[in-house]
């Protein structure tokens, strides 16, 4: 079943990126804040630490496709968010064999992840002119809130994801 | 920043696949969020009813005048031979709806639900209620992208006149870009002669190519020198809300015989 589910959920998630802006208070963006929405790549993170074995690397498939369609949809430069998705994914799936994955530790992935998939995408943005914001300003107008925006929609995704990714895993590698 | 004339077809289909998706998941948000809208606004129904009924007067002696000079003007454009589609400020609305908006914020974009299958081209203007949001950036076959102004940049300049009440003839300039800090678009006239008044009204001129003349852009907030001292330029406060679209017209210019499209196209 994963192998229906899994795709479905990612591109509901990343359909929804585009409409989110809509849920956000007025009175945030008055404070001159950028709020991004990374939902997908939350998802394949916990993929990535849940869902995946050591030898199986399905999220970072899936995060080059997400971050390939997030270049071609939501911007103009194709291969920026697919190679910042694809690279942090592959660290994370790295690390999973070191650190014992519980929330704590997920979180603190997630925060990691999103700081260098922001931070690079950012600093792509940032050499070829798009974005012409300085660090300081990038770090209180961008960085931070869209860390907490992200952070509370893990915290949505992580309980009700995590036991279901786990058994999707196990219904789908365990017999080989 | 996208150079190319056209998206490719796999482009194409991805985004008018996902458009095709989002407006499924949009509308009954929308719905639901336009009943707490509706609420909110049933507190001062009221009041302006009142104020309303008070402008409606008014109105009605403006509408004898405005009909009277529309038909004087037939009249008159009909001496001369001339024809609906030679106007400069003739065009052919088309309606649509907004999708989504880039999640990535440093590219001001919005994706709305009608392509090129609707007659849409590239660079038409599209404007709200309010006034004018931007421009179409790219299309699909069933949906398009749109640059909204607070993304525009040197390379798509608008061609503009201040409206100017007490003089005869109108002050013209071009819309240069967008200013983060002030938040507000870039105007540099074309001439020095006039006092130009700040709260004036900036509009079209038609005279670039591509947007028919007389779109409202914004508000004079201030009138200063450059900072060569070279010319002088202005800032504009947009009309339209840029952080509230919903529901977008498109601008199809009726113009005859197209011209060179030298306005809104990357020229650098």
């Amino acid at each position: 079943m994963s192998r229906i589910y899994i795709p479905l959920l990612l591109l509901f998630l990343f359909v929804i990126e585009g409409i989110g802006y809509d849920f956000i208070p007025n009175a945030m963006l008055q404070q001159g804040w950028l709020l991004v929405a990374h939902w997908a790549f939350i998802f394949i993170i916990l993929m990535g630490l849940f869902y995946d074995l050591e030898k199986t690397y399905y999220s970072i498939l899936a995060a080059i496709i997400i971050g390939l369609m997030r270049d071609v949809i939501y911007t103009d430069i194709i291969g920026v968010y697919m190679f910042a998705y694809g690279l942090v994914i592959y660290f994370i799936h790295g690390v999973r064999k070191v650190l014992h994955a519980n929330f704590f530790v997920t979180l603190l992935l997630v925060i990691v992840g999103v700081i260098l998939v922001d931070s690079g995408v950012s600093f792509a943005y940032y050499s070829i002119g798009i974005n012409k914001m300085l660090f300081t300003d990038y770090l209180f107008s961008r960085l931070l809130p869209t860390l907490g925006f992200n952070i509370l929609v893990f915290c949505l995704l992580y309980p009700i994801f995590k036991n279901r990714l786990l058994t999707w895993s196990e219904n789908r590698f365990s017999n080989k | 920043m996208s150079d190319r004339e056209k998206l490719s077809a796999p482009e194409q289909f991805a985004k008018d696949a996902t458009g095709w998706l989002q407006q499924i998941i949009h509308t009954p948000v929308e719905y639901v969020s336009s009943i707490f809208t509706a609420i909110d606004d049933m507190k001062n129904v009221y009041d302006e009813n009142q104020r309303l009924k008070e402008e409606l007067n008014q109105y009605q002696q403006t509408l004898y005048e405005v009909q009277e000079l529309r038909k004087e003007n037939k009249k008159l454009e009909s001496i001369i031979d001339k024809t609906d589609s030679d106007n400069i400020d003739a065009y052919r609305p088309i309606q649509a709806s907004v999708t989504s908006r880039s999640p990535e914020q440093w590219f001001k974009q919005v994706t709305i639900n009608k392509g090129t299958q609707d007659g849409i081209k590239k660079n038409m203007a599209v404007i709200t209620g309010e006034g004018m949001i931007g421009k179409i950036q790219s299309t699909s076959q069933f949906s398009s992208t749109v640059l909204l102004l607070n993304g525009f940049d040197r390379s798509n300049r608008i061609s503009v006149k201040v409206n100017l009440p007490d003089k005869e003839e109108d002050a013209s300039g071009f819309i240069l870009g967008y200013d983060e800090e002030r938040e507000s678009l870039l105007l540099e006239f074309t001439d020095y002669d006039h006092e130009i008044k700040e709260d004036s009204y900036v509009f079209s001129s038609g005279l670039g190519g591509v947007f028919p003349k007389g779109l409202e852009i914004g508000k004079i907030t201030e009138v200063t020198m450059d900072q060569y001292g070279l010319s002088k330029v202005a800032y504009v406060e947009t009309s339209a809300d840029l952080s509230d679209i919903y529901h977008v017209i498109v601008i199809d210019r009726q113009m005859d015989g197209a011209i060179e499209e030298t306005e809104g196209e990357d020229k650098e």
